[in-house]
């Protein structure tokens, strides 16, 4: 299978250029160009093309060496099958080091050419000239590559000295060439890899350790306790639970359905171990163990430092940070004995197969790595290790496996961009010059082993210590006396490359501290640098940049004038990318001038604009260099600015795009690229060069703008205020504290026993005193059973008008399971008494009510009295269904007579003592039921009668929106004013609603209709339903629901008045409150903002308004607490769209921020709730439903 | 979940899926319909990779079940063109070579496909506005607010053809 030419002889010859192989390829050979008798070239190339457009890039070197138009050469990336392994595709070499047998390659098989079409014409070689494959001389004799070729198969051995073209004459390289694969994507007809869909795959998705990104120590690989392969049973289509140490993977023939099994599938797993206290990076660098190792020591430098007139110490600190692919890592393996073939979009497919024949004991022969682009991972992400977990799936079931990460996997697991500690010992001379400059940097990240190896026990968990964090060390400017220390150390939590490596640190620390030394000196930044960059083509390109942006001297720092409360300031650093293995290459130059505008009261930056200049030597494709600067220009801003990977003591924590935001298309700078023309000097990597000056010119352009100067990224909003308020000599301002919080509503259904219990005991003996009185008088006894009533017996319009009485009476709601047949029972009500099951209420004669008479269904709706004399819980709400009418009851009986009898036994409850205790509910009932029918108010409208009798009626609103006693009976004295059901708040339908705009008929009956009022928001959690099965009633019913309701309200405000108070609560809440949680604000942002920002772009359902929200601004955070964590799966109408549930992505903490923000955001008038975590906490652990 | 027979118009395709109620349309679109356009990003309607058109509003298939789906009118990247008869928003797209990696590509000419619905000729803040909440990691917003500006000058174009 190493032989490139088997799958390919179908046409009649060829010439390839090869090379043997090296070793573990079986003694075939590495083919980098082939052209067929066609005149079709084929250009292969060991590396991947990770969105940069190296494949355009090479495809122009190739055509530009043999001679072709660009068009006809096809280059092939990454296949282990068919490409030379020429390594990972890391540190902007593909086109400085890998291109160069490629090119040799095209040019040898040109000269080959030439030479045999100078014997086919008799013409000399120099007579001879080539356009597009056709080599032509006099008298019109002319013969194409593919007639030289014909029948033949051709191989040529690669050689390295190569006569090559003469930049001079270069056509096609150096040309703007538009990329090849962009009309493919922008269509959806390129296969990325997770578009790959090979015959019978199926679909799998892992379960990771609670460890999320930690990937050394003893307990890796030997955490999991047990797997419960029952929990899963009911998934439909699952084919395999697969464990293997800790490694966990579930395969379903549907892709929702790995989904559905991979978060059901219940697992045990031991504690995870403590991680160092990542908040504070310094000191967990400082105590990681290390080894140094001096990279450059020239003069005495402790003795210059000693010397110093101004000693000038400092200390940088750069945070985790992700790659933060866009599409979470996919894979597709297809294991089988002898040939294994992956599809995968690793950056490095030689050395993932060799990863793969450690873990699966194969020869590296039997295995075939097809790279596939994927999105881009920028260094090493998770491709690696999804594809390995898809060829240990694929093996456990014989069959072909995909598997896709989820975000949350990506995030907590892709391998991180380290954190770095920079340190500099300096100080200035007298007269300004440099006294000394040592410096040490520390940055604990190796190659992060494919995941698997480590989870199965393949590979032992022991950090390997890679020496990378001496990536630009050295600065570029020649001090006297410089030291140089590399502490190389292992990974504190899971780490390895990402773009730019360990230079950006280094150079954030380099390019600061010159600039601090710049500003005590006195001299103007720029010309500092100048008077010790000693590198030509550096010299030329900062005066370059300088000119560009206009820069003007500044030797003394000037307070700018402020804009109100921003001002601004311009920051500039240079850098040159030093990349692999000391003391490494230089790529690209680059240089930055950033301008910020700060915000002194917000603590926000933004960059407004970037001068980015950059010396690439020759540039093959223009256009592509200028891309690759713009995006490492705002890749890096975004990094600077906003971009910290949050850890709790255990794991990582950020598992989404609100906890890691990365820059949106408001704050991208405006960019003006400079590209120096060197199209005479060598190419060099252009993928990285431009991010690594970023932190350091914002930093110098913040210290511009603010005098303050800021050594730790990100420059966040919360840093930046901590700064110029410790620079001020200010303390912290203090937040305006909110009044203190009444109580939280004492009508919250409690369970009695804890911390009731006085009171519980006095009514229960109350209830049990009633009770015997009760029984005396009224002895409840069994009505006889009937035979089914046959659904003949009552007209379509009574059945018809039943099945609107259901629909008012929510009967399904409750008494039908989730997913599980209409009305059959078995839905567990979470009562503070313990969990009541509701009953199976269809016809069937067992199990349901289909020997129920209508006397026995009338005396249970009425007196909450089973047919067989038992009594009934008030969980079923036939204190308020006995206002029902006789002839609703009986077209309700004839419904439900009429409907499918469904077989189904209902669960026994399990009640806490002494409330299993069925008889005394009899004192219940004589304490707090009233058996009347409804009695119309005659002072009142007949609408206002009719909605009263479908409220408290069958309707039963007040069994959840009024508060509870002890015994959990409604309390008459506050009939309508809040209460809970299920986790949630029933709010006040009185006046003591929380609303901030009053309700009104108009958006009650908007509210009741269609599941949403504009001014308050949607229906969600157990209300969601209850409107739902409204839809049955007529316009006229839910009218008459909304005048009774509205009868509670002070109605005072009209309609306009109503909409232009929205207005201003949504305007007043628009701009950002300074106090407000800053972790909070960001969740916000990234997760809730897209769907719930005032005026933002129209998405698929509707847009609630949190200002306007009631939930907000209750007394209680539960209903927000519910919804963030739950969502929104069923909605009254799929017109209003769905929520998505965070609670897998999201931790109590995190909720608890973004609750916070939200309230005193939305409704900054109200009090801030306290005990919101714990809180959190509860509704996170309640009995999801 | 109960399964039953799920009908979607997709592309102006009627097709029958069996699958649950509650599957997200993503799923459908790509395992079923086996269209690549629409891609998972995040599984939380956050960063906009897996946009289609329902009804010729911007959506998000990874947050939406088929259920909410029925009688509605989906159409994804495939739907507005191909590499041969590509839609004026795609064409923008290439022509302003608005990409890198190209897999938020996808949301991008979605979001700017709805607004251009909606707003035949949007301001520069329009078109930021519109894009907002589509996250692109490899920096590619310089390009891709060109392309969209480009589109809708060339859907002005169009229309006054």
């Amino acid at each position: 299978m190493t032989d490139p030419d088997a799958p390919m002889d179908v046409l009649p010859g060829s010439l390839s250029v090869v090379r043997p192989a090296g070793s573990g390829a079986n003694g075939g050979f590495e083919t980098f160009i082939k052209i067929t008798a066609d005149g079709s070239v084929t250009a292969f190339n060991g590396h991947v093309d990770l969105g940069t457009g190296i494949r355009t890039a090479l495809g122009q070197i190739v055509a530009e060496e043999l001679d072709v138009s660009f068009a006809r050469v096809v280059v092939v990336l990454g296949d282990t099958s068919v490409v030379p392994d020429q390594g990972a595709t890391i540190a902007s070499e593909t086109i400085q080091i890998t291109a160069v047998p490629l090119r040799n390659a095209a040019a040898q098989a040109r000269h080959f050419l030439v030479a045999q079409a100078a014997q086919r014409l008799e013409l000399a070689v120099e007579d001879l000239f080539i356009e597009d494959g056709l080599i032509r001389g006099r008298d019109n004799r002319s013969v194409s590559y593919g007639e030289l070729i014909s029948g033949e198969t051709i191989r040529i051995d690669l050689k390295d000295d190569v006569p090559v073209k003469a930049v001079s004459a270069y056509g096609i390289v150096g040309q703007s060439v538009p990329r090849t694969d962009l009309p493919a994507k922008a269509t959806g007809e390129l296969v990325y890899v997770h578009d790959v869909r090979v015959p019978s795959m199926l679909h799998g998705r892992v379960v990771r350790p609670p460890y999320a990104g930690v990937d050394a120590g003893a307990f890796v690989g030997t955490s999991l306790i047990a797997v419960d392969k029952a929990s899963v049973r009911d998934i439909p289509g699952l084919v395999a639970v697969v464990r293997i140490g800790d490694f966990i993977g579930v395969v379903a023939e549907r892709e929702e359905n790995a989904v559905k099994a991979a978060a059901q599938l219940k697992v045990s797993w031991k504690p995870t171990p403590t991680l160092p206290d990542l908040k504070d990076i310094e000191t967990a660098l400082r105590a990681n163990p290390s080894t140094p190792r001096t990279l450059i020591d020239k003069g005495n430098v402790d003795a210059a430092i000693a010397a110093a007139a101004k000693p000038m110490p400092r200390t940088y600190i750069w945070p985790y940070q992700m790659h933060g692919s866009i599409g979470p890592s996919c894979a597709v393996a297809d294991y089988r004995e002898g040939a294994v073939r992956v599809w995968s979009g690793t950056q490095n497919p030689h050395i993932l197969r060799a990863d793969l024949a450690l873990l699966l004991q194969r020869p590296e022969r039997e295995i075939d790595v097809i790279r596939l682009e994927a999105a881009g991972c920028y260094g090493r992400n998770c491709a690696d290790d999804v594809t390995a977990d898809a060829v240990l799936l694929s093996r456990a079931v014989g069959r072909p496996v995909r598997v896709q990460l989820t975000r949350e996997q990506e995030h907590a697991w892709e391998p991180k961009g380290t954190a770095q500690l920079m340190e500099v010992n300096g100080g200035l001379n007298a007269d300004g010059s440099v006294a000394g400059y040592d410096f040490a940097t520390r940055y604990p990240s190796n190659g992060a082993p494919t995941l698997a190896l480590l989870l199965t026990g393949a590979v032992a968990p022991v950090p390997a210590v890679f020496e990378m964090g001496d990536r630009t060390a050295i600065p570029p400017y020649d001090y006297d006396a410089i030291r140089v220390v590399a502490h190389d150390m292992p990974p504190i939590v899971r780490a390895s490359w990402f773009r730019g490596v360990s230079a950006p640190p280094n150079t954030f620390a380099h390019e600061s501290y010159i600039d601090e030394l710049a500003t005590e000196a006195g001299v103007d930044p720029i010309e500092y640098r100048l008077r010790y960059l000693k590198d030509e083509r550096a010299v030329d390109l900062v005066n370059a940049v300088a000119e560009r942006a206009g820069w003007t001297p500044r030797p003394v720092r000037k307070e700018p004038a402020a804009e109100g409360d921003i001002v601004r300031g311009r920051g500039f650093a240079y850098a040159l990318y030093v990349h692999s293995k000391f003391p490494g290459y230089g790529a690209a130059w680059s240089a930055w001038i950033a301008d910020v505008a700060v915000n002194k009261t917000t603590g926000d930056v933004s960059v407004t604009r970037v001068v980015a200049g950059q010396d690439s030597g020759l540039m093959i494709n223009p256009d592509g260099v200028r891309h690759q600067i713009h995006g490492n220009v705002i890749q890096s801003t975004s990094r600077a600015l906003m971009e910290e990977v949050s850890f709790d003591r255990h794991a990582v924590t950020a598992r989404e795009w609100g906890a890691y935001p990365i820059i949106k298309f408001p704050d991208v700078p405006r960019i003006d690229v400079l590209m120096l023309p060197r199209q005479d000097q060598p190419p060099l990597g252009v993928g990285e060069s431009a991010s690594v000056p970023s932190a350091a010119a914002i930093a110098n352009a913040i210290f511009d703008a603010t005098g303050v100067r800021f050594r730790e990224l990100p420059f966040t909003p919360e840093r930046i205020l901590a700064g110029l308020r410790g620079a001020q000599g200010v303390a912290p301002a203090p937040m305006p504290l909110a009044p203190p919080q009444p109580p939280a509503s004492t009508d919250r259904w409690k369970n009695p026993f804890a911390g009731r219990r006085g009171a519980v005991a006095t009514a229960a003996a109350l209830c049990v005193a009633v009770v015997g009185v009760a029984s005396a008088v009224l002895p409840w006894r069994s009505i006889a059973p009937i035979a089914r009533p046959d659904a003949s017996t009552w007209s379509a319009a009574t059945i018809a008008r039943g099945q609107q009485l259901a629909a008012l009476g929510d009967c399904a709601v409750c008494h039908t399971v989730a997913n599980g047949a209409i009305n059959a029972g078995g839905r567990a009500i979470e009562t503070p008494f313990g969990i009541i099951y509701a009953t199976n209420i269809t016809p069937d004669v067992e199990t349901g009510i289909g020997a129920w008479s209508y006397p026995a269904f009338e005396r249970a709706m009425r007196e909450g009295i089973h047919r067989d004399g038992r009594h009934l819980y008030p969980a079923f709400p036939y204190t308020h269904f006995a206002k029902t009418s006789d002839a609703d009851l009986q077209a309700l009986y004839a419904f439900l007579m009429a409907q499918p009898a469904v077989r189904a036994e209902t669960p026994a409850n399990t009640l806490a003592f002494p409330f299993n205790l069925r008889p005394l509910m009899a004192g219940w009932n004589a304490l707090f039921h009233q058996s009347g029918a409804f009695q119309p108010d005659a002072s009142q409208s007949a609408t206002w009668n009719r909605g009263a009798y479908l409220v408290e009626g069958l309707g039963h609103c007040g069994a959840c929106h009024s508060p509870r006693n002890a015994l959990g009976a409604e309390k008459a004295s506050a009939h309508l004013a809040g209460g809970f059901a299920e986790g949630w708040e029933a709010p006040p339908l009185t006046s003591l609603s929380h609303a901030p705009i009053p309700w009104s008929e108009d958006e009650l009956y908007a509210y009741l209709r269609t599941g949403e009022s504009r001014l308050h928001g949607v229906a969600a959690g157990p209300m969601a339903p209850v409107v739902k099965a409204l839809a049955a009633l007529p316009d006229q019913d839910i009218r008459a629901m909304a005048v009774y309701l509205t009868s509670f309200n002070d109605a005072a405000m009209d309609e306009p008045a109503r909409h232009a108070l929205g207005a201003r609560l949504e305007k007043s809440t628009g701009a950002r409150v300074v106090s407000a949680s800053p972790v909070g604000a960001r969740l916000y942002e990234g997760a809730c903002a897209v769907c719930h920002a005032v005026g933002g772009a129209p998405l698929f359902g509707s847009r609630p308004s949190l200002a306007l929200n009631s939930n907000l601004h209750s007394a209680v955070p539960d209903n927000l607490i519910q919804v963030i964590l739950h969502g929104i799966a069923a909605p009254v109408s799929s017109d209003l769209g769905y929520m998505p549930a965070f609670k897998d992505s999201m931790n109590d903490a995190q909720i608890a921020e973004l609750v916070t923000y939200l309230r005193r955001q939305f409704a900054p008038g109200k009090p801030v709730w306290t005990g919101v975590r714990a809180a959190v906490h509860l509704a996170r652990h309640r009995i999801s439903r | 979940m109960t399964q039953s027979t799920i009908r979607l118009t997709v592309n102006g395709r009627i097709h029958d899926i069996d699958a649950a109620a509650d599957t997200a349309l993503l799923y459908v679109l790509r395992n079923d319909l086996e269209l690549n356009g629409p891609k998972y990003g995040c599984g939380l309607g956050e960063c906009g990779a897996c946009a289609v058109l329902i009804d010729g509003v911007a959506a998000r298939a990874c947050v939406i079940p088929i259920e909410g789906c029925v009688g509605r009118d989906i159409v994804t990247l495939e739907g507005l063109g191909s590499r041969c008869n590509p839609d004026p928003v795609q064409q923008a797209f290439i022509a302003e070579q608005a990409a890198q990696c190209g897999y938020c590509l996808n949301g991008m000419i979605i979001s700017t496909k709805a607004l251009l619905n909606r707003t035949p000729h949007p301001s520069e803040a329009d078109v930021i506005e519109a894009l907002r909440f589509n996250l692109c990691r490899c920096g590619a917003h310089i390009e891709i607010m060109r392309a969209a500006m480009r589109a809708a000058g060339h859907l002005v174009g169009a229309a006054n053809r």
